[in-house]
């Protein structure tokens, strides 16, 4: 079961419009970025306000929320995302982004260096070939791409046109790009420590060549693949995604050693 | 028609069967196993000269069935006395063993052999989980996801995390990679319904052993085929591989009561305490998922040691006689099953040296010759 009362809904006047979103949990601050779909509620957020304050903002335009005028691709609302940051937590904090928001996050690191401590990508957009992966259109094929686990899928947040409706905004921010050039070549800007996770089974953000290019291009990364996962790492693994992240966040390059509790 | 040269390695100097399992070693000799695997070696070097396409070996535990704990190690041996004859590893028992460690020993064999590795990644019969102490139940399991593991650790071409259900490692790196590109041949066992459908997903060579009956091997080669099918993947008929026990002698009444023999050893002595530990663990356990498999295997079991020479004959179960008479054999079993490789096995039980050495020269002189366009 979701612990969503423990998240509150607000909303934030930032200098391009309004911006709604959930607040859960106390300790240092996660900015969550969804993907195509709009926000949806995975027990990795509840367990991760557990010991942090998490932060789940609608982006504009999604799930009939204010569209900014000002926001026109994928760097535009990456820098919402760092108004977002500035405004509402203050400072700066860890960032995950999920597939289209990884691409979303990809851009706010890349912009805005000074205010990602570290980033979690999961299964990410903007950097695979032309010609493989992306969202399928029939929605059998699509719930069949996005879960490996079907009985762990979470019942629709949304309805179809309500869906429909976000992810055309979100090709229109993409421009149909599946490999961000531009992006691609700003890589080496990022200076915050990053996980990037892959499902093994991701058949809509394929781990490769898009993890080679991360490895390659950002300074400080590590990639990891979740077996017996597809597109929807939080839902698919949840647990795994849990411990890997806040392992991540709490213990910073130490993750990579196994802990005694891990090693329980 | 291609040809492994295989060899379990049997301790041969026991007068009585162990009473239980684990065997007891205490007779075991530590200059005599030395003579035995010199000698040993020295005939899996010969099948090269012999004209084998592969030459192969496996992984056993805690028994005088086979002096190898970890056939690595033989293959190692093997690279730098052979030249151009594959290294079959038939296999490691992944499910038991570190993936990570099986990934890069046997990445090292494939680059110390300059590409001559058959990587066979095996689940293992069910007596050596109570050896390593591993939940029988998980076999299948832990199998599909360190087949997984390996591959990845192969293929990937920059360091990488794993998490998974029985594997977690936080950043991988292979140093040396596999010579073959993108990886080496993998095989797996397919002897029964559930793991002929398994080694079809992965689109490995399929590895068929102890067949009690041609019907029995041909449903796990269609089984197989289909499960290929559904992978968009054809499989070549080199990648049905069909094990024998084999002896070759120059009459047909010398071949028949020198395997009787060897067999008597193997079945009375090596196979004793084993059958107890493997029925131990298939009715105490989930290692087979359906247990009309499990019953399988055993029946699989007692028909083989209970039936004479001819009616292992009949049933297609072994090759023995006169080269005339095994060349016969091999032609009937090929037209029923449709493979493309055999896997012989001439050293059965405790059959002397000298005649698995003259069974190996007459397949090269004359059974060979009459097989190898098949």
């Amino acid at each position: 079961m979701f612990e969503q009362d423990m998240f509150t809904t607000e909303t934030a006047t930032l200098s391009t419009g309004p911006v709604t979103y959930r607040k859960g949990g106390d300790g240092p601050a996660i900015l969550h970025i969804h993907g195509t779909a709009g926000p949806n509620h995975s027990t990795v957020l509840d367990d991760l306000a557990k010991r942090h304050t998490v932060y789940h903002p609608v982006a504009p335009g999604w799930d009939g929320t204010p569209r900014h005028d000002a926001v026109r691709s994928v760097s535009d609302l990456a820098d919402v995302y760092a108004d977002f940051i500035r405004t509402v937590i203050g400072g700066p904090c860890d960032v995950i982004g999920v597939s289209f928001g990884g691409w979303v996050a990809l851009w706010l690191a890349v912009r805005h260096p000074n205010l990602v401590q570290q980033l979690v990508l999961e299964a990410p957009a903007g950097l695979r070939d032309p010609g493989t992966g992306g969202l399928p259109v029939d929605p059998d094929e699509l719930h069949r791409q996005t879960y490996a686990r079907p009985d762990r899928a979470p019942p629709p947040a949304r309805s179809k046109d309500a869906y429909w409706i976000n992810r055309r905004l979100r090709d229109e921010l993409g421009a149909g790009i599946s490999l961000d050039q531009p992006l691609l070549e700003a890589l080496p800007k990022i200076t915050a420590r990053t996980l990037v996770l892959f499902g093994d089974r991701d058949q809509i953000s394929p781990a490769m060549p898009a993890a080679h290019r991360m490895r390659l291009g950002i300074p400080h990364v590590h990639m990891t693949y979740i077996y017996n996962a597809a597109h929807a790492l939080e839902f698919d693994q949840p647990e795994k995604l849990t411990a890997l992240i806040s392992a991540f966040f709490e213990r910073g390059e130490g993750f990579l050693v196994r802990s005694a509790a891990a090693a329980g | 028609m291609k040809f492994c040269y295989f060899h379990l390695m049997p301790w041969t100097d026991l007068d009585e069967a162990p009473s239980q399992w684990p065997a007891s070693n205490a007779s075991f000799s530590p200059q005599r196993a030395k003579e035995l695997y010199d000698g040993y070696i020295d005939s899996m070097v010969f099948a090269e000269q012999c004209g084998f396409d592969w030459v192969g070996c496996n992984e056993h535990h805690f028994s005088p069935y086979g002096l190898m704990a970890n056939c690595n190690l033989i293959g190692s041996a093997l690279a730098y006395r052979t030249r151009d004859i594959k290294l079959a590893m038939l296999g490691n028992l992944v499910p038991l063993l570190n993936p990570v460690r099986v990934a890069e020993e046997y990445a090292m064999l494939d680059v110390m052999s300059g590409g001559r590795l058959v990587a066979g990644l095996i689940r293992g019969v069910p007596h050596e989980y109570i050896a390593y102490n591993v939940n029988a139940d998980e076999s299948r399991a832990r199998l599909r996801e360190a087949v997984s593991l390996i591959i990845k650790c192969w293929t990937e071409p920059e360091p990488f995390g794993w998490e998974g259900e029985y594997y977690q490692y936080p950043s991988i790196s292979l140093w040396p990679r596999p010579w073959q590109r993108p990886h080496p041949p993998i095989l797996m066992s397919a002897s029964n319904e559930e793991s002929a459908e398994f080694c079809g997903e992965f689109k490995a060579i399929m590895g068929l052993t102890l067949i009690a009956d041609l019907a029995i091997a041909r449903r796990s080669i269609d089984i197989y085929k289909r499960a290929t099918a559904i992978q968009g993947f054809t499989p070549p008929p080199e990648y049905i591989l069909c094990g024998y026990n084999t002896c070759i002698m120059d009459d047909d009444a010398e071949a028949r009561h020198t395997l009787e023999e060897g067999q008597r050893y193997f079945h009375r002595v090596l196979m004793h305490s084993i059958r107890d530990a493997q029925r131990l663990v298939i009715t105490r356990s989930r290692y087979f998922g359906q247990d009309q498999v499990g019953e399988t295997f055993v029946k699989r079991l007692v028909a083989l040691k209970e039936r004479t020479i001819d009616e292992q004959i009949e049933a297609g179960s072994v090759f023995c006689g006169s080269p005339d008479k095994v060349i016969q054999q091999m032609k009937r079993v090929h037209g029923e099953l449709g493979n493309g490789m055999f896997n012989l096995n001439f050293k059965i039980g405790n059959i002397p040296d000298a005649a698995v050495t003259r069974g190996m020269e007459l397949f090269r002189d004359k059974v060979l010759p009459a097989v190898r366009d098949l």
